[in-house]
């Protein structure tokens, strides 16, 4: 009984752990293929330019 | 865990750049250089052509790619450009890792090497081969809709591609898989705003581009899998043994 409340408690305590993971894997994730795949400042363009064309970003 | 998981990012992203600027700088950057060639042609007879020419902006070749003074800043040619070609594929290769790490943990999958990869090779079919089989990878100068709408085609592709392939593989019961297909079909359907216009660039460069650049994606996405599961053991190793010496 006592095993499966520890157990239990530790689901728990690593599910809000791994949630709190995959948000900020997200949304880091999502902003630095933002920066190089979309971003429209010229400068971030011109820098990724040749990356963008290979990864098959839509690019100009 | 969640420094587990940036860490294995970063090097599954790391290690993927190294192989996949490798490439691109024996693969990819030679055609593009070539084709600009073409591009820089096109808008100078563009400007011969007609008498209004400093009237009319080039459509495509003339916003970035001319060297004029009132230029925005673009690396300089040749090894500042290699830099920067590289850097970004860092970057690009790490955001795409931290995503690939994100969704391995959603889903509850333990990372190992093996399904690295077939996670890796879900991320190539979502960002790299469904948007391509609509908007095919350009070389500069060829013609092509407003950027906005292909991005926005773009992105709609990559999340119903990536939605249909979790109700298929996931989910995979027959009415989602039958759903899932739907999904990843619906924006081919729909149609992709893909153009031709009349261009200067041999045909047969812009094919050797499309196919180079979607091997190219496949290794690089492929590297980031593999190496994701194999550093994911890495750092876990390590957290385990610093908890049994403390």
């Amino acid at each position: 009984m006592s095993t499966s409340a520890t157990l239990q408690t530790a689901t728990t305590a690593s599910a809000s752990e791994s949630t709190r993971a995959i948000v900020i894997a997200a949304l880091l994730g999502l902003g630095l293929v933002f920066m190089t795949g979309f971003a429209p400042a010229m400068a971030l363009h011109n820098a990724a330019h040749d990356f963008r064309h290979t990864q098959n970003f839509p690019c100009h | 865990m969640t420094i587990r998981l940036l860490s294995a990012a970063l090097v599954a992203g790391f290690l993927a750049a190294v192989v996949a600027t490798g490439l691109q700088f024996a693969l990819t950057s030679p055609l593009i250089l070539k084709a600009e060639v073409y591009e820089e042609q096109a808008a100078k007879q563009a400007s011969l052509a007609s008498p209004f020419a400093g009237l009319i902006v080039p459509a495509h070749g003339g916003e970035h790619h001319e060297h004029g003074a009132a230029e925005e800043w673009q690396p300089a040619p040749g090894v500042e450009r290699m830099a920067y070609t590289g850097l970004a594929t860092l970057v690009g290769g790490v955001g795409y890792a931290l995503l690939l790490g994100a969704a391995m943990l959603a889903l509850r999958r333990q990372p190992s090497p093996e399904i690295g990869l077939a996670f890796g090779i879900a991320g190539f079919l979502c960002v790299a081969l469904a948007p391509a089989m609509g908007l095919p990878p350009e070389l500069p100068g060829m013609g092509s809709a407003p950027l906005g709408i292909r991005q926005a085609w773009w992105l709609m592709t990559a999340l119903a591609t990536a939605v249909g392939l979790y109700l298929i593989a996931v989910r995979r019961v027959p009415l989602t898989i039958a759903g899932g297909l739907a999904l990843i079909m619906a924006p081919h359907l729909v149609g992709a705003p893909f153009v031709v216009e009349e261009s200067r660039l041999p045909a047969a460069l812009a094919a050797q581009f499309a196919a180079r650049s979607l091997g190219i994606s496949l290794v690089f996405w492929a590297v980031i899998g593999l190496a994701y599961g194999w550093a994911w053991h890495l750092f876990g190793e390590r957290e385990a043994a610093r908890r049994s010496h403390a």
